[in-house]
């Protein structure tokens, strides 16, 4: 028989703030984390906007642990701190068995990486910084994780691109729900705003062109004059708890994570799927028995690149039939920016929000409406007083890997 | 000395394996079999070949002899030194 599983923590490190508050506030108010890089390097980049996170290591690590985390690895802990702060969690040694830590993160330790090759090549170092493997690693955020909490129970680090902190969640509820563990601790993390990391993505002309007026305004989902993603770093993380324990505590109950659905468009490496797409909907609503017009909220892929927005809103429109054009539908992207291997952990936490604040955030710089994303997008102004029971979020990610998560209300 | 288009051949030619028969003014990317990918992946070679930068969101093109007239253009405005052989007018 299958387990049910609630949320009973959050944290979050993001372009729109720092904790789950700030990040609520900034995101129903419409304030965008896009601006100008504020690096040594953004002279000589073509494009010069990010989503940078702003944050001091030494409000969470000692002076003599920041050295030797990478940046990833800060976010990962900070958010991990945050989220188990708030569940109030405990756990006896047994229970740490039983308990345990899945991550999502695209591409590791890249500020490490960089350091290094600076290091090797235009110094020509014979010794580099002794702990570089291990702050390099993928897996060094989920692994301090487990260290920090003692969680013994699984410890992965799951990599989907773009979807890879919604893998991490997903795959963690099944641990939960199909009985191997009690609680996870899940999310992921992403810092790869390097000057390699720019370049890389500057080259594959998928970034955003910076908006003439206001480069806060440069990341368009749904919108005609998009342009192209715009990139983001951070963090955010969840504590899943299997549903008896998690009431029987009295803990702080989210939502119950309810559903999970995960395809690979088996097709091209970067263009998405509308079949891949349609599928993993469909899968996730398989899981919890619900219909499409049970969802109150969806939070979209949207990363306002050409294909993923048009083939995302065919995509709602097919599965949703009718009720496409009914439910509200926002990319907090346009805020946030793309924040890669943390994208769907962020995502999803926007989607629990919307049900903890009753209220949903919009797609800001959405003036011009592509005629072919014709939804509800939630244009520029959140929606307090609203109705959210039940909803969904969405990651469609390079190389594939399509996820969907599908969270609902506790009754009662 | 070569035109555009016999330097933009032999690119082809280098980087995939065409044959010089197949790649006229007139053969469309999609009859070459490249789709958007490559030819991002394709560009790179070619702004490094004429020494100019393609820029993201322009160099829409259909057919070879389009992508010899773009190319023609973007050496004009930034490399005008470069000879191109080019008798065609556009």
């Amino acid at each position: 028989m299958k387990r049910r599983v609630a949320v009973t923590g959050l944290g979050i490190i993001s372009p729109c703030g720092n904790n789950i508050d700030d990040f609520s506030f900034n995101l129903m108010t419409g304030k965008s984390g896009v601006r100008r890089i504020s690096s040594a390097y953004s002279s000589l980049l073509s494009v010069k906007i990010a989503a940078q996170v702003d944050f001091n290591p030494l409000d969470y690590f000692t002076k003599k642990q920041v050295p030797i985390l990478d940046r990833v690895n800060q976010f990962a802990l900070a958010a991990a701190s945050q989220a188990w702060k708030d569940s109030e969690l405990s756990l006896d040694a047994k229970e740490k068995e039983r308990a345990g830590v899945y991550i999502g993160c695209s591409m590791g330790g890249a500020n490490t990486i960089e350091d290094l090759y600076d290091q090797l090549f235009k110094h020509n170092a014979n010794r580099v910084k002794p702990l570089t493997v291990l702050m390099i690693m993928n897996n060094a955020s989920a692994s301090y994780i487990s260290i920090e909490y003692g969680l013994s129970g699984p410890c992965l680090t799951l990599s989907t691109a773009c979807a890879s902190s919604a893998s991490a969640i997903g795959e963690a509820f099944r641990q939960i729900r199909d009985g191997y563990v009690d609680v996870m601790l899940a999310g992921g993390a992403e810092a790869f705003l390097t000057y390699g990391g720019f370049r890389s993505w500057e080259s594959l002309r998928v970034l955003a062109v910076e908006d003439p007026e206001d480069p806060s305004k440069s990341c368009k989902p749904f919108s005609k004059n998009r342009t192209g993603l715009v990139m983001g770093e951070g963090a955010a993380m969840v504590v899943l708890e299997e549903m008896g324990r998690a009431v029987g505590r009295g803990a702080p109950i989210y939502a119950e994570l309810m559903g999970y659905g995960s395809t690979s468009d088996a097709g091209h490496i970067v263009r998405p799927s509308l079949e891949g797409q349609t599928r993993v909907m469909a899968a996730a609503f398989k899981e919890t028995g619900l219909l499409p017009k049970d969802i109150d909220y969806i939070n979209a892929h949207g990363t306002a690149t050409h294909w993923n927005d048009l083939l995302e809103t065919q995509a709602i429109k097919k599965v949703f039939g009718d009720y496409a054009c009914k439910v509200p539908i926002s990319s907090t992207k346009s805020m946030h920016g793309h924040t890669m291997g943390a994208a769907g952990a962020i995502e999803f936490i926007v989607s629990l929000l919307a049900i903890k604040n009753q209220a949903v955030p919009p797609t800001i710089n959405l003036d011009q409406p592509d005629p072919e994303c014709d939804l509800d997008y939630i244009p520029n102004t959140g929606r307090k007083g609203v109705t959210v029971n039940t909803v969904m979020s969405n990651a469609f990610a390079f190389g594939g890997t399509n996820t969907v998560l599908i969270a609902g209300k506790m009754k009662g | 000395m070569s035109t555009t288009l016999e330097r933009l051949q032999k690119l082809f030619i280098a980087r995939y394996n065409y044959k010089l028969e197949n790649l006229s003014a007139t053969t469309t990317l999609e009859e070459l079999g490249l789709d958007s990918l490559d030819m991002i992946d394709f560009l790179f070679d070619i702004e490094k070949e004429f020494n100019i930068i393609i820029p993201d969101q322009e160099f829409k093109v259909k057919t070879i002899q389009d992508m010899v007239d773009a190319l023609d253009q973007l050496i004009s405005e930034q490399n005008p030194e470069q000879d191109t052989g080019s008798s065609s007018h556009h």
